[in-house]
């Protein structure tokens, strides 16, 4: 299971689900300056950034992925907008040719002799961040599971669906287990869907990462997306090994009480499929100077 | 199959067969082989699938190696792959490229590699071979191993090898994982010269002793090896991947 090779005649296919409730303008704790949903809205096209890339086959980009982002808040839909809009699920190759603008920016690395040299880069822009309204976290599910339970129609064989879902609250429609069950139920010959679940939170709380059990959760609403939350299959665990996270057999592709460093790893462990050499980005940050 | 007569002792008998992935056209096979009769050279690359223009970069390692006289060591290595790369990077230069194609061509190309040389002018033929990355040399005596390297068992072979990268910023640490081996043949031996998908399942074989698969190299005509090699690869007894297989076979030869 969770071994089939991805290829243009076997797909895969990757959501990104993220809250966009009012609380999302928040900033993390101890980071004045930086609102979650700035941070998450950056992770998410860094995350699309990567995919493309790896889908890059010198001037064609191959379509291995069928990808889609999906924001819950004042409404439930695709967060794409420009020529994308309205499409719950694009071709990766659709989506490396209609970023809303691509950044340019200088990424100082090393010369191979010692030194460094500054070299420049590109930073496409697909998503804008969005925060308002309550958090339908159970409505965001179920749209979920409509388009995926589309996507397995037309590809009942291969690699199955992936949904990377970020939430920084309580769901406001309902308890979550119910959907996520109904949602994890459904997969291809290779496995069933994989649900991973990313909390981030405000407060100086603990963080809970990768757990194998409930013991360490604090209330029912953490255990409830434990429950919902799949085992991370062994190129996963192999992808964070490689991150230096500590996650092992039977651990849940969940987190609670996450910091930034959290989200980007989670989204670095969730993208690595087939056992792909997680795409470190973040090493970069602090060396990136903005120019446009 | 090709004949080289490269000494008066020693006859060559060179078999090649490269493959692309199942349900991919040839032209997207990014495996190649480099025959040098002339010099004894031989050589196989493969481009890594996710770097940009890896065929071309697969292509330059093996057709560029095989005629040359050096490069079998670590510093000239080294010297020649820098070169290689450069040139490399030049043809690129005035291309008009999209966003991720520019992003993709500033990591530069990578492909693994191995090459062997042999010397057929002694009484024990000598071979000198060179590797990086997962394509490996398999040396053979009356269908059992007697060396393969870089790696030398099916289970050694994993998602992530170090490769030959075409920007030299990458070299300093490339370069120690480099594997510069040698040793003797005798008249009957074989040498392989094998990308990884076609290496681990052949060393698979030879671990449970199915000294067939040696046979079936050296026997089969091309449309039945590559038949064979779907079904291995259908069946899942073998990673769908590019192949690349040189068979390289040293006998005595007959005195007339």
């Amino acid at each position: 299971m969770y071994s089939a090779q991805i290829t243009r005649a076997n797909p895969t296919c990757i959501i990104l689900l993220i809250d966009q409730s009012g609380s999302m303008a928040d900033p993390f704790s101890g980071d004045s300056s930086r609102k979650k949903a700035d941070f998450v809205a950056e992770v998410v096209n860094h995350t699309l950034h990567d995919l493309v890339i790896r889908c890059t086959k010198t001037e064609e980009v191959r379509n291995y992925y069928h990808v889609s982002v999906i924001g819950y808040g004042r409404t439930v839909g695709t967060c794409f907008s420009g020529p994308l809009r309205a499409r719950n699920l694009v071709p990766i190759s659709e989506v490396a040719d209609f970023p809303l603008q691509v950044k340019s920016s200088y990424k100082r690395v090393s010369d191979g002799a010692g030194g460094w040299v500054e070299i420049p880069v590109r930073y496409p822009v697909w998503i804008h961040p969005a925060a308002d309204g309550k958090t339908p976290m159970c409505e965001a599910l179920a749209r979920t599971k409509e388009i995926v339970e589309q996507w397995l129609m037309a590809h009942p064989r291969g690699f199955p669906p992936t949904v990377l879902h970020l939430t920084d609250g309580e769901s406001s429609d309902g308890d979550p287990y119910e959907i996520g069950q109904q949602l994890m139920s459904l997969g291809t010959d290779d496995g069933a869907v994989l649900l991973f679940n990313c909390h981030i939170s405000a407060r100086r709380a603990a963080k809970v990462e990768y757990p194998t059990g409930e013991n360490s959760l604090p209330d029912g609403f953490a255990r409830s997306l434990f429950q919902i939350s799949s085992r991370l299959p062994t190129n996963f665990l192999a992808a964070a090994a490689q991150l230096g996270v500590n996650a092992v057999e039977g651990s849940r592709g969940f987190v609670f009480n996450g910091d930034p460093s959290s989200i980007v790893q989670f989204y670095e462990i969730g993208t690595s499929l087939t056992g792909m050499t997680p795409y470190r980005w973040m090493d970069d940050e602090s060396t990136r100077s903005e120019l446009t | 199959m090709s004949s080289a007569k490269q000494s008066a002792i020693w006859d060559l008998q060179v078999r090649q067969l490269v493959l692309p992935k199942l349900d991919h056209e040839p032209s997207e096979c990014e495996d190649v082989i480099a025959v040098n009769t002339e010099n004894s050279r031989f050589a196989v690359a493969d481009g890594a699938t996710e770097a940009f223009d890896a065929r071309n970069w697969a292509e330059r390692l093996a057709s560029r190696w095989v005629e040359s006289e050096s490069a079998l060591t670590v510093e000239d290595f080294r010297e020649w792959v820098a070169r290689e790369g450069r040139e490399l990077h030049d043809s690129w230069n005035g291309l008009s490229l999209s966003w991720y194609s520019e992003e993709k061509a500033r990591t530069g190309s990578f492909a693994a590699f191995v090459g062997v040389e042999l010397d057929l002018m002694t009484n024990a033929p000598v071979w000198k071979a060179i590797a990086l990355g997962d394509a490996c040399m398999v040396h053979c005596r009356n269908g059992a191993l007697v060396k393969s390297f870089p790696l030398s068992r099916s289970d050694s072979f994993n998602a992530a090898p170090v490769l030959v990268a075409s920007d030299a910023s990458m070299h300093e640490n490339a370069m120690k994982s480099l594997v510069i081996e040698s040793g003797e043949c005798e008249s009957g031996d074989t040498l392989f010269l094998l990308s990884d998908a076609v290496a681990s399942w052949f060393l698979e074989r030879l671990e449970k002793n199915d000294l067939a698969a040696n046979d079936f190299l050296q026997t089969q005509d091309d449309d039945r090896l590559k038949q064979f090699f779907d079904d291995e690869r259908v069946s899942g007894r073998m990673r769908n991947d590019d192949l690349a297989v040189l068979r390289v076979e040293i006998q005595h030869r007959r005195m007339s």
